[in-house]
């Protein structure tokens, strides 16, 4: 491996092998760039940060493989505080849930068999603009390396720090990150053993808690953003809690994890001379779920093309490339920032109002249209609606 | 800043907060570089597993 790193010259360096970073080589190559991609656990996949939800693959041409796919989905349900469950299947809700080390690395080998080259337990610690590209400077087993690349490709996720290094502003706000903590546990009784379950209110302030269906094991996890008590501890509390009806009761943890799921919404500028930015990194995340796979694997693909695209035309200044900032937004961004304003409703309300707004919902949807949602519940608890005007 | 490596779940979101780049993950060890450190206590804020001390 280490001719890969040493002194050797790409089109293309990806930092970051999740599913942004290994759809985005995966693009960069069948489009004939010579690309490198730098991992730099010595497992790709691992730690897991993640409850592995995922809606439809197939828009990416991937087909569900067993290898890694552990549970089909249908849909979810939306618990209020008072115990009220909305039903929420149909349309668009289904899914899977993943083994989120295996699809990684599957998605990884997928890019290698379209011609990257990998470097794994290679972490990228600089970036040098050398006029005409990137030096990028990799530490591998207590070296330094440098390779060279015409364009940069940041999918390091959470962390953030690779744009950072290349000038841009990408580090998050830490009153805008989830703090999770999560077990995977088996012997867990479900709603229904193809439904997400979705808690809301003081078990979980200002995001939620989840019981996701995987097989033989269920994924028990939460997100918070508080500044005087862990994740860990609401973790904790909530697998007691009389809201599960004793359903975790002979419940054992087979697997914990935890992370920091970026909602905040997306970054400024995801482009500049050589450089692109995808996934959590660019805060391409779902800021009402937190929800990232699907998004990271989507802009990762654009960044790829319009990576491969630039190549060939032998322009990777910031002009060329903010095409991929352009056909992201044009997809993505006013869904990203409609739902930034729905989680700040969210989160201002008390317990009491979620369960107005759950009693004002129909007991089943095909869909979340919030909107639609805000209408109604308004009409029934007039209450609420110095939150949602603004919605309406 | 310290990190209580015992506490530690090795996930990253301290050093996605920390603007002054003074943290990094390598592989499973968060390593904090003290002289870039302003104790903002960005870190501490979203550490899911209260790891991270002054
Ligand atoms: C607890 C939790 C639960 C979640 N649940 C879900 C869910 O159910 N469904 C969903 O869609 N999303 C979920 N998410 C979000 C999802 O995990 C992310 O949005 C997704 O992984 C983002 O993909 P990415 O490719 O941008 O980054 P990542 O998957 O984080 O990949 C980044 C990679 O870059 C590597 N890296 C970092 N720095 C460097 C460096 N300097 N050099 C080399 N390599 C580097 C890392 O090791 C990592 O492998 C969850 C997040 C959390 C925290
Ligand atoms: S206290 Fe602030 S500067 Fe210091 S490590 Fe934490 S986030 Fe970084
Ligand atoms: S946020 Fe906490 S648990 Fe996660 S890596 Fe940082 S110190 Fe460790």
């Amino acid at each position: 491996m280490r001719e890969l790193i040493n002194n050797a010259n790409y089109d293309v360096v990806v930092v970051g092998a999740g599913p942004g970073g290994s759809m985005a080589s995966y693009y960069a190559s069948k489009n004939g760039a010579k690309t490198l991609l730098i991992e730099k656990s010595q497992e790709i996949g691992e730690p897991v940060r993640c409850a592995e939800a995922i809606p439809r693959l197939e828009d990416f041409g991937i087909i569900p493989d067993p290898q890694f796919v552990r549970n089909h989905i249908k849909g979810g349900y939306l618990i209020a505080p008072n115990g009220k469950k909305i039903e929420v299947k149909g349309g668009k809700t289904d899914g899977h849930v993943v083994e989120r080390k295996i699809f990684d690395k599957y998605l990884a080998i997928r890019s290698a068999r379209a011609g990257t080259k990998m470097a794994v337990k290679s972490r990228v610690v600089g970036l040098e603009h050398n006029g005409d590209g990137y030096d990028v400077i990799i530490s591998h087993l207590g070296e330094e390396y440098t390779v060279k690349a015409k364009i940069v490709i940041a999918a390091d996720g959470v962390e953030s720090s690779v744009a950072e290094m290349a000038g841009l502003k990408s580090k998050k706000i830490p009153t805008q990150v989830c703090s999770c903590a999560e077990y995977e546990m088996t012997n867990v009784k479900l709603l229904d053993n193809e439904m997400m379950e979705f808690y809301f209110g003081d078990i979980c302030p200002k995001g939620y808690a989840w019981i996701f269906p995987k097989g033989d094991t269920a994924n028990v996890g939460l997100g918070v953003i508080d500044k005087n008590k862990k994740a860990i501890d609401y973790l904790n509390e909530f697998i007691e809690h009389p809201i599960l009806e004793g359903r975790l009761k002979d419940a054992t943890p087979i697997e914990f994890k935890c992370g920091g799921a970026p909602v905040g919404g997306p970054i400024e500028k995801t482009v500049d001379d050589n450089i692109m930015v995808v996934g959590d990194a660019a805060g391409q995340i779902s800021p009402l779920s937190g929800g990232g796979i699907y998004l990271s694997m989507s802009c990762g693909s654009m960044a790829g093309e319009v990576a491969a695209k630039s190549i060939k035309n032998n322009n990777y200044s910031k002009d060329a490339l903010i095409e991929y900032e352009n056909r992201w937004k044009e997809k993505y961004y006013d869904i990203l920032m409609a739902e930034l304003k729905y989680k700040n409703v969210l989160q201002k309300l008390t317990e009491n109002e979620l369960n107005a707004l759950a009693d004002a919902m129909d007991e089943k949807l095909e869909e979340v249209d919030v909107k639609k949602i805000a209408f109604k519940a308004v009409k029934k608890a007039p209450s609420l609606l110095k939150y949602f005007k603004e919605i309406i | 800043m310290k990190v209580n490596h015992e506490k530690c779940g090795y996930c990253g979101a301290c050093v996605g907060v920390c603007n002054k780049l003074a943290i990094e993950l390598v592989e499973n060890i968060i390593v904090i570089d003290t002289e870039k450190c302003n104790d903002c206590k960005s870190c501490m804020m979203v550490c899911p597993l209260n790891a991270l001390e002054e």
